[in-house]
């Protein structure tokens, strides 16, 4: 299991979240989860026919990638969502009651891209930076010249 | 200290290097056919072929198999591409595929005792590749777009594609490259490659490394419920020949490197006997000697025009053969002389051949055919196609050739409908 600031701050341009130590425990997950909804209710994102993942920073080359990827279908509802959201927004009104995002249909379609994308860089960088064993069981020996001496006498 | 007589002898070295024991067997390892030749002597390295029935002639969507060509060794269940990238570096191998009309190979290079590493990365090629859409997006179609551009841009690749097309239209005529206007999508890969992977469709090469412990690792590799058993879904048409004519204007906006250039080209619809072998160097082309044109009459015909070439080729088939001539030259008119001339010596080729002509041209034969064994390449294009035929590598035999089985080889090949693709100045150019 990851270190605890390391799930919290380590979600790239996810921002800082709690979510991913939450999820590693059912019972704080289980009492957390209605105030997660709650939450999503209060915040009127729903009322203006946005999913939560239509809120996502988009202005990071992570996210412009996982953007990227998404198929034809989902950027053509994404842009709907958001000139439907805006134009509510200026008209300072919510969308007619039967059109609100229900719970079930705020789907997280951009997060699992946003997270394949900072799994792939991640990975990237491990590569970029690993040192082979080899070398290091090199180094080690050289460290300690008098040691492999004794042991070959 | 060294002495001199610890030392090994050149000769001998020489000698076993030489000594390869090439075993024409192959052998059946968890239902996939293997074959493996053994260096003896210095070598360090080895290297694993897999050879799949999945060329451009099966594809079922125009430009499938480029793109497979190219999704392998990308992401699969057990390793992303990067893995596989770097990991092949840590172990200092190569890993390639290649694309021809019939198959599809996939090589890893490396160094001796890796073998069981590579096995396992092109195992897991075949059984779990993820065929992820952003990958066909980010990392596949712009190198398939740029290949194709690239052949596109070189007249003699271009011209021989197209001689294909007009040769034999379905199956072996389908271009190698993908086409801009064909898209093809994640799904017709999936497909394509689900067919293709399958055991009977697929046959392992190794050099430096024996038969037995290859099909040992094989049957390892390849045993644990990996490529789909059954057989392959992919089909192709029994193949025909037409024959016919285009005329391509050369691009204006090509590099200076592409010449207009003729290919010239008869087409059977069986396998290439030794005949036309022997009549390929007959013809001629290329010199044996550095700063003389040789004897043969297409390089004699070339020499006349600075700058040009004439090369006869023969493209082997498992069911047909494409024979003729390259002819390029710096500019359309002088190309036009020299087409007419070389379409001169094509109609009247094999006939009136002197007996020394054909020994020397049945000299050359014989050394092109053992010296294409000698490297990967040709090692891989000899046997992959013997593996999935029966499964036993002969080296061709050029004692039946004579001056009349060339001739009549010839008559043969000369009565069907000449292919002739012109590509430069084509008001310039000539009709066939």
């Amino acid at each position: 299991m990851p270190s605890l600031t390391k799930m919290i701050f380590g979600n790239g341009p996810l921002g800082p979240s709690f979510a991913p130590f939450i999820r590693q425990h059912p019972g704080i997950q289980k009492y957390w989860a209605r105030w997660s909804n709650f939450y999503k209710n209060a915040a009127g994102y729903r009322q203006k026919g946005y999913l939560y993942d239509d809120l996502i920073v988009e202005e990071t080359p992570q996210v412009q990638k996982a953007l990227s990827r998404l198929s034809a279908k989902q950027r053509y509802d994404r842009v709907f969502r958001m000139r439907r959201g805006l134009t509510q927004s200026m008209a300072h009104k919510n969308l007619p009651k039967e059109q609100w995002v229900k719970a079930d249909e705020d789907v997280r379609y951009l997060t699992p891209l946003i997270e394949q994308v900072v799994a792939e860089e991640a990975e990237r960088a491990e590569w970029d930076y690993m040192t082979v064993e080899k070398i290091q069981q090199k180094r080690a020996e050289k460290r300690n010249i008098f040691s492999k001496r004794e042991g070959t006498h | 200290m060294y002495s001199l007589a610890k030392l090994p002898k050149g000769q001998s070295a020489l000698k076993t290097a030489l000594k390869r024991s090439v075993s024409s067997k192959a052998s059946p390892a968890g239902g996939v056919s293997v074959i493996g030749f053994e260096n003896k002597g210095p070598a360090a390295t080895s290297s694993l072929t897999v050879a799949i029935k999945a060329g451009s002639r099966f594809e079922s969507t125009p430009g499938v198999a480029h793109v497979l060509k190219n999704f392998a060794f990308k992401a699969t269940a057990n390793a992303s591409s990067l893995r596989t990238a770097r990991e092949t570096e840590l172990y200092g191998g190569v890993l390639s595929a290649g694309l021809t009309r019939e198959h599809l190979y996939l090589t890893a290079e490396f160094l001796r005792g890796d073998e069981e590493h590579f096995l396992s990365v092109l195992a897991s090629v075949l059984s779990s590749s993820q065929f992820h859409a952003h990958e066909l997006k980010e990392l596949v179609l712009p190198v398939v777009q740029s290949e194709a551009v690239s052949a596109q841009s070189s007249p003699v690749e271009l011209a021989l594609d197209v001689a294909h097309n007009l040769a034999f239209r379905k199956g072996l005529g389908y271009s190698l490259y993908a086409s801009p206007h064909y898209p093809v999508t994640i799904e017709d890969v999936k497909t394509f490659a689900q067919s293709a992977f399958s055991k009977n469709n697929v046959a392992v090469i190794g050099s430096g490394i024996s038969t037995e412990s290859l099909s040992q690792v094989v049957s390892q590799a390849f045993g644990s419920g990996s490529a789909a058993a059954g057989s392959s879904g992919l089909k192709t048409t029994s193949t025909s020949y037409y024959g016919g004519e285009a005329r391509i204007p050369l691009d204006i906006h090509a590099p200076a490197t592409s010449v207009p250039t003729v290919v010239i080209a008869y087409g059977t619809t069986s396998p290439a006997g030794p005949e036309l072998k022997v009549l390929k160097q007959l013809l001629g082309g290329e010199s044996s000697l550095k700063w003389t044109p040789g004897t043969s009459p297409l390089s004699q015909a070339a020499e006349k025009v600075p700058g040009s070439s004439a090369k006869a080729f023969l493209l082997p088939y498992s069911d047909a053969a494409l024979f003729g001539v390259v002819v390029s030259a710096p500019t359309s008119p002088q190309l036009a002389g020299l087409a007419k001339e070389v379409a001169q010596i094509l109609k009247s080729a094999g006939s009136g051949a002197k007996d020394e002509e054909v020994k020397r041209a049945i000299a050359k034969a014989t050394f092109a055919d053992a010296s294409a064994s000698e490297t990967l390449q040709g090692l891989v294009a000899n046997a992959g196609p013997a593996l999935f035929a029966g499964g036993e590598i002969k080296s061709e035999s050029f004692s039946g050739v004579s001056a009349s089985s060339i001739s009549k080889a010839a008559s043969e090949l000369l009565k069907s409908k000449p292919t002739v693709v012109s590509i430069g100045n084509v008001n310039v150019l000539p009709y066939a």
